[in-house]
């Protein structure tokens, strides 16, 4: 494909190929030449060699081709005269590969930054009337800083919307009894809880309950539907006023129909609970975590629908709704921990959200929004009833158990309850000063693409309503969400709002679906082989995850260009970057405060 | 038994002609038979004879045994334009756009060119009417010229059809005309191809060349004007090539004057015959003729009647490219099924546009690049390319494909064999 004017320029330090038969005489234009995203393909099938002393497009356009070449043909010195042609010319573009020579050209995509040359880049971010910033690369010293900036007059102001007390009661026991009662870190659970979990659906065929301890995982298990943290308001509504929380201790969901097929089974996680859950990730038990595993039979044949899974939710649902009873009543002195978060206006930062991208399909695609309870499902609605429209949250909401997760994808890009009441996206975004978390936006996937195309056109009238200046969107499974997918990042791209992607691709969701603003993405496989594997949340948003993503979004914000990444996944390209972070926290500052 | 001819109501661009005659009727050669209705034309019988069906199609006339020399002169009334009107003249190069709508335009001082580009492979009848009669078209070009208020007048030929050219130059008297002689690849004859070679202006998809204040008309058509107007002679008859697997051998053999609503059947017959087994007849050219059958008749925009060879057979799966100046994509369907070829992928090329219903080429004969569209086809589980694409684009994908290991198919291959002509493939550099 020949490219245009303004293609050419992004690829001004990319090979130049001619697209077609070009003659002697004819001065180079874009349109002769191929496009260089197709470059790796077209070396795979054997169709170019790129090996030779090749030129750059930035130094063939306008020079005169003195041989006619045949289509495919890499564009060497030797057949051109006049133009740009010289070595020194590539070396000072804008777009230099990393490592070679590009101060100001930091690529996230292979992690490289750059070095402590404390170059000085002038931005300016439309928020806050429009005024210049500096952005420090690299961490140097700062060799210049404009006099613009020592005297702005931009106020920036923390202002606390609201603010929501979580306190922390361990437990070191669980138990089966008479009664329930959580007395001095025991957890006792009455038995009889599960005949009267039964009433909470009549598709509720069964319920179960087991303890597994930490060191005694090595038990079978059935799909791992969700998990659910334990936690209840004291005072006030979620996001606000007094949360208990259980730590120590998290409710395990699985489920199987009459039938013995596993409930919502695309890709099933049935085998040993030690080796079927990779613990310590945000949706996961932690390692130390006591077990509380509520096992659902519902009805044959529902598990695959909507009202089955819900039904199992249901009837975990009101067992848990018993234990937050008690744990309401937990003396206020015996919690160990008193977090207090925070929704915070930062005004004159960049206004960002994190958009995340929740399966709306009918059946069991489907999660519930707002419920009554942390994490729980009574008064939840559902996101595929509310048409899959965004919907937004305070990042205070989404920590005090705004979502509950009734999704089920492979289990290794599935997104459970625990993984949205602490996900280091949000977690992250809403701490940081450097910018202004607006909120998180909840965007289902529907199935059918006019409705698709329905909700990404809501969530572009809430981008351009919010007058955003970022936005992270995260979509958890593959495939035919990858569609929504790419169709909330071009709403944000063709708005000029700087955006980040988060997914997981490697080998076996690589994407479908493409457009020229998907140029920032993270890569969220965490299996060596870049394969879904049948491990809960395997390759779900972990904390270094999110850590490149924010960062990413930093770099788009100050206008620094991202450099593509490899056309394959490639593991090495997220450790190259994690280790960048690492030595090198500060790597975008966005403005002086 | 007496000769049919079956003149169709819809030969031109607009809509069907309204019949004028009744079954029984006995009519002259040149006698108006059906009269325009709206965008269209006047349809004149080619030959004397009684009518023996009329229907929402057609009419169809019983050719007397006698022919008579003379055909009826249209009745001399009006200006320029109301004689190119009466005389149902279309643009007949294929497009039949109406001649009196075309040549209504005012360019105030523009150019028209007369197009003997002659782009596709095989046809020879322009080329043949250029050199044997040049001083007709010369006369047509200058009518067109005058009606369109035009001060420059230019001939647009392939510079290697030398006797041609060197004909229109014993002819050009006006200082104002000229000969542009155009490099010998497909699709140059295309109207916005000429326009912008001649003068050097693209034009979009869907701009007419009076955009750049110049109109385009076929040689055939202009010579149809000077006949018109000189001659009173309606458009009763079409210049043909006739080739292919045909006894006479293989060579195009002109036909001039072929009466509109001849059986193509009796034309292939008058050319000697098909010899033996046969793939198709395609009616036009090559690259943009359609499947027809014997008794398909002549209209006023056919061009070619090619014979072809038996399709070759191929099991291995298909990737069709389909190009705005080459085959639709029903056609390359067509013809893959005819190889027995099951069809993995379809793509577009990347200059195809659609306006109002026909595909049309961004810049035709300047190729985009396909690489792309060539790794699609690939990855949709093409072992074989069917490709429509023109000269450039095909050489394009002549230095793509095989290195993929992907054969390629032109869907003018089993035309151009046939008559021993070179496929479409990689141009020499």
């Amino acid at each position: 494909m020949s490219l245009s004017e303004e293609t050419a320029k992004h690829h001004n330090n990319d090979p130049a190929v001619v697209c077609c038969m070009t003659r002697a005489g004819a001065i180079i234009r874009p349109a002769d030449l191929e496009d260089p995203s197709l470059f790796g393909e077209l070396e795979d099938s054997g169709l170019l060699d790129l090996s030779g002393n090749v030129l750059k497009i930035g130094q063939v356009i306008g020079a005169k081709l003195i041989k006619t070449l045949n289509a495919m043909t890499p564009i060497t010195p030797d057949a051109v005269e006049g133009g740009a042609g010289t070595a020194e010319a590539a070396n000072n573009t804008a777009f230099a590969k990393n490592g070679q020579a590009g101060d100001t050209a930091m690529a996230v995509a292979t992690g490289t930054t750059p070095g402590g040359t404390g170059g000085v880049v002038n931005i300016s971010i439309g928020e806050g009337h429009d005024i210049k910033f500096s952005v420090v690369l690299g961490g140097g010293a700062v060799t210049a800083v404009p006099a613009a900036i020592k005297t702005a007059t931009l106020k920036y102001e923390d202002k606390v919307i609201r603010t929501l007390k979580q306190r922390e009661f361990p437990v070191e026991k669980v138990e089966l009894g008479r009664e329930t009662s959580f007395e001095d870190g025991v957890l006792v659970i009455k038995e009889q809880l599960c005949s009267d979990a039964l009433n909470a659906d009549p598709l509720v065929k069964k319920v179960s309950l087991d303890i597994i301890t930490p060191e005694n995982k090595h038990v079978h298990t059935n799909t791992i539907m969700d998990v659910i943290p334990i936690a209840v308001k004291t005072e006030g509504k979620l996001g606000e006023g007094i949360t208990h929380v259980m730590s120590g201790a998290v409710v395990v969901l699985t489920g199987v129909d009459e039938g013995g097929s596993q409930v919502h089974e695309f890709g099933s996680c049935e085998g040993y609970l030690d080796e079927k859950i990779r613990y310590n990730r945000p949706g996961c038990p932690d390692e130390d975590d006591i077990l509380i595993r509520v096992h659902v039979m519902i009805k044959e044949g529902t598990g695959m629908e909507r009202r089955g899974v819900t039904a199992a939710h249901r009837a975990c649902d009101a067992i848990l709704q018993k234990i937050r009873e008690v744990l309401k009543q937990a003396p206020v002195a015996e919690a160990v921990i008193e977090n207090v978060i925070r929704d915070v206006k930062r005004i004159g930062r960049p206004r960002v959200v994190l958009v995340k991208e929740i399966m709306g399909q009918g059946a069991m695609h489907d999660n519930l929004i707002m419920p009554a309870e942390p994490a729980g499902v009574g008064g939840g609605r559902h996101n595929v009833d509310l048409g899959n429209v965004p919907v937004l949250l305070s990042a205070n909401e989404v920590r005090d158990g705004g979502i509950h997760a009734l999704t089920c994808v492979g289990p290794s890009s599935k997104e459970t309850t625990r993984h949205y009441f602490r996900e280091p996206l949000v977690e992250l975004m809403a701490e940081d000063e450097e910018i202004d978390l607006a909120g998180v936006i909840f965007v289902g996937s529907p199935q059918v693409n006019d409705e698709k195309n329905y909700v990404v056109s809501r969530l572009g009238a809430w981008a351009e309503g919010l007058e955003l200046a970022g936005a992270i969107v995260t979509t958890e499974g593959f495939g035919n969400n990858h569609i929504d997918f790419a169709g909330h990042i071009e709403q944000f791209g063709k708005r000029g709002i700087a955006v980040v992607g988060v997914t997981y691709s490697a080998y076996q969701g690589a994407l479908v679906v493409g457009n020229k603003y998907m140029d920032a993405m993270i890569e969220l496989n965490e299996h060596s082989g870049g394969f879904e594997s049948e491990i809960l949340a395997d390759s779900t948003i972990c904390h270094d995850d999110a850590a490149r993503a924010l960062l990413m979004l930093k770099t788009k914000l100050a206008g620094i260009p991202i450099e593509a990444a490899d056309r394959r996944w490639n593991q090495t390209v997220i450790e190259a970057n994690n280790k960048a972070m690492e030595t090198n926290k500060k790597v975008v500052d966005i403005g002086e405060r | 038994m007496k000769k049919l001819f079956r003149i169709l109501l819809r030969q031109h661009v607009g809509n069907p002609s309204i019949p004028l005659v009744k079954i029984g009727n006995n009519i002259e050669q040149g006698e108006l038979i059906a009269s325009l209705n709206g965008l269209g034309s006047n349809l004149h019988a080619s030959v004397c004879g009684r009518v023996a069906e009329v229907s929402g199609q057609a009419i169809v006339i019983e050719a007397y045994e006698e022919q008579q020399k003379n055909y009826k002169p249209l009745s001399r009334k009006g200006d320029l334009i109301d004689v190119i009107k009466d005389a149902g003249i279309v643009g007949m190069g294929g497009a039949g756009f109406p001649a009196h709508v075309k040549f209504a335009a005012d360019l105030s001082g523009g150019l028209v060119i007369a197009n003997g580009v002659e782009c596709e492979p095989v046809l020879a009848h322009n080329v043949k009417q250029l050199t044997d009669h040049p001083e007709l078209i010369y006369k047509g070009l200058l009518y067109a010229m005058q009606a369109v208020n035009a001060n420059k007048g230019i001939f647009a030929v392939k510079g290697k059809n030398r006797r041609a050219v060197e004909a229109l130059r014993d002819v050009i008297k006006d200082r104002d005309i000229a000969i542009a002689e155009l490099p010998d690849i497909y699709p140059m004859g295309e109207e916005r191809a000429i326009v912008r070679e001649i003068l050097g202006a693209r034009l979009a998809p869907d701009q007419l060349p009076a955009a750049a204040r110049a109109v385009v008309s076929n040689v055939e058509t202009l010579a149809r004007v000077a006949e018109a107007v000189d001659f009173n002679k309606p458009v009763i008859s079409k210049h043909v090539t006739v080739a292919g697997r045909l006894k006479n051998g293989v060579e195009p053999q002109v036909f001039l004057d072929v009466p509109i609503g001849a059986r193509i059947g009796d034309l292939i017959e008058a050319a000697g015959g098909i010899a033996g087994e046969y793939g198709e007849i395609i009616m036009g050219g090559p690259f943009t003729g359609k499947s027809v059958s014997l008794d398909d008749v002549i209209t006023k925009t056919s061009g070619g009647i090619l014979v072809t060879i038996p399709f070759p057979h191929e099991s291995r799966k298909m990737g069709i490219l389909v190009c705005a100046c080459g085959a639709s994509e029903a056609r390359l369907r067509e013809i893959a099924d005819r190889m027995g070829s099951p069809v993995a992928g379809v793509e577009f090329c990347k200059q195809v546009v659609e306006i109002r219903g026909n595909l049309k080429c961004e810049n035709p004969g300047n190729c985009p690049g396909q690489a792309e569209k060539v790794l699609k086809l690939k990855k949709s589980g093409a072992e074989v390319l069917l490709i429509s694409n023109c000269t450039a684009c095909s050489n394009t994908i002549m230095g793509i494909a095989p290195k993929m290991k992907l054969s390629v198919y032109h869907h003018t291959d089993h035309v151009l064999r046939t008559v021993n002509h070179s496929l479409v493939r990689r141009l020499k550099s």
